[in-house]
């Protein structure tokens, strides 16, 4: 038999229940049986949570090491644009120590007119101690001018192409050069040598000459301005019946490690040649 | 391998000559990478154009250098003539036939510039030139042989196929 209710006593019995419901669960009386469905479920979600944490962190690890290591590439290819900077100040210090010296040389020399040059090469023979500048005919560089550094004498330009020039140094075994001995301003000619050496012949015997002296061109000759400092004399030999003491010169210029050198531009050399005695003329 | 070749070659060889190599001398003397590597060459069965390279070191070299025009040129064509005749009469070469051209070329080439400095009127003591200048510059020259030698050879036999 189907008993059929009025719709609102059967929404009237339902509103009953409910209420009687969460009156009874309000009173505790549901406690008990909440825990026993609920405590499963806690242990469920806990090992779920768990897992899904494990998960996060395996992907979020993973994500980390990434943008660890990405960064750490960025930090390494820092570090070495750093360390080239370092090494490329480090040489415009050294260029800036060498450049302050020579202009103190040229302020210290201002009867002097100076062009600036680097060292692009030695000559391919080792026959012949010349250097290779970058400077040449179009900026204004001619042959016999003279060549210093901050500490003295280097050589002259031998050739000069437009935009390069060929420095004949001291040290080469061609060239001679007229100087002053100080204090005892006695004249000699210095002349290199295939080693590199520097000796200093046609001392005459009666001058006082000791190791220590300084050297400086004379000018004699016409091709050297007066004045510069070649050297020091390191050893004087001296024998009684020579004509000419001799004696070996330690440079002040390191030809080792040329750079930066400074062309004396306002000095024209003295062309003796003609005057020279000549075999020929009667 | 092809003359045209040569010129850049020849030329980077001819830079690092003056601008790296002539900056590291033992005494008084430096390795001649030009020679070396001409020999290297010319030792090489496959290469035909041997004088021609020749030629283009030799007159580079001498644009370089301060000695007198062609001095290097006709030490080197002359070293090129001594390896061809080893090449032409032996069937194998090894490392030691190179070394062997290379001392050949550096007693040339010194032996040209001591004779045209000391014709300038430069009296160069003999033994001080072979103190300090050549026997340094053999030893710097056989230290790059080698290098340059397998270089040199592995180089050729890349190429050898398009020839």
């Amino acid at each position: 038999m189907n008993i059929r209710f009025p719709k609102s006593l059967r929404i009237l019995a339902i509103s009953l229940a409910a209420i009687g419901i969460l009156a009874l669960a309000l009173s505790g009386v549901f406690t008990s049986i909440s825990r026993l469905v609920v405590s499963p479920l806690t242990s469920i979600q806990t090992w779920v949570s768990q897992q899904y944490q494990g998960v996060e962190n395996f992907i979020s690890a993973s994500q980390d090491i990434r943008e660890i290591r990405q960064h750490n590439t960025e930090l390494e290819a820092e570090n070495a644009r750093m360390q080239a900077q370092i090494v490329e100040l480090q040489q415009q210090l050294i260029e800036y120590e060498i450049l302050s010296a020579l202009l103190e040389f040229a302020r210290a020399n201002p009867e002097h007119k100076y062009i600036g040059a680097s060292v692009i090469g030695r000559d391919p023979s080792p026959f012949l101690n010349y250097i290779i500048i970058n400077r040449g005919s179009d900026d204004g560089l001619k042959r016999g001018m003279p060549v210093v550094t901050q500490n003295g004498l280097a050589g002259r330009i031998v050739q000069v192409t437009a935009s390069g020039a060929r420095v004949s140094l001291i040290t080469d075994p061609v060239i001679r050069i007229n100087v002053r001995i100080e204090p005892s301003r006695s004249t000699a000619v210095l002349s290199g040598s295939i080693t590199g050496d520097i000796t200093l012949e046609q001392i005459p015997q009666q001058a006082e000459v000791n190791p220590g002296n300084l050297i400086l061109t004379s000018g004699l000759g016409g091709n050297y301005p007066q004045n510069i400092i070649v050297g020091q004399i390191t050893s004087v030999r001296y024998l009684e019946n020579a004509l000419f003491q001799s004696a070996s010169v330690q440079p002040v210029t390191d030809f080792d490690d040329l750079a930066i050198v400074l062309v004396i531009t306002n000095f024209d050399p003295v062309d003796i040649a003609p005057l020279l005695p000549n075999a020929d003329t009667p | 391998m092809s003359v045209i070749l040569s010129i850049p070659v020849l030329s980077i060889i001819t830079i690092l000559q003056s601008a790296v190599i002539s900056r590291l001398p033992l005494v008084s003397g430096t390795a001649d990478l030009m020679l070396v590597l001409l020999v290297a060459i010319t030792l090489q069965k496959s290469v035909n154009t041997a004088w021609q390279w020749s030629i283009v070191g030799g007159l580079l070299t001498d644009f370089f250098s301060g000695l007198p025009f062609g001095l290097f040129t006709v030490s080197y064509l002359i070293t090129t003539g001594i390896a061809h005749v080893l090449r032409e009469r032996i069937w194998r070469f090894s490392f030691l036939m190179h070394l062997l051209v290379v001392l050949s070329g550096i007693i040339i080439t010194h032996t040209f510039s001591y004779l045209v400095l000391f014709l300038q009127g430069n009296s160069l003591q003999f033994t001080s030139v072979l103190q300090a200048v050549t026997m340094p510059s053999i030893i710097l020259s056989f230290m790059l042989s080698l290098p340059v030698y397998i270089i040199v050879q592995d180089v050729v036999e890349q190429l050898k196929p398009t020839e």
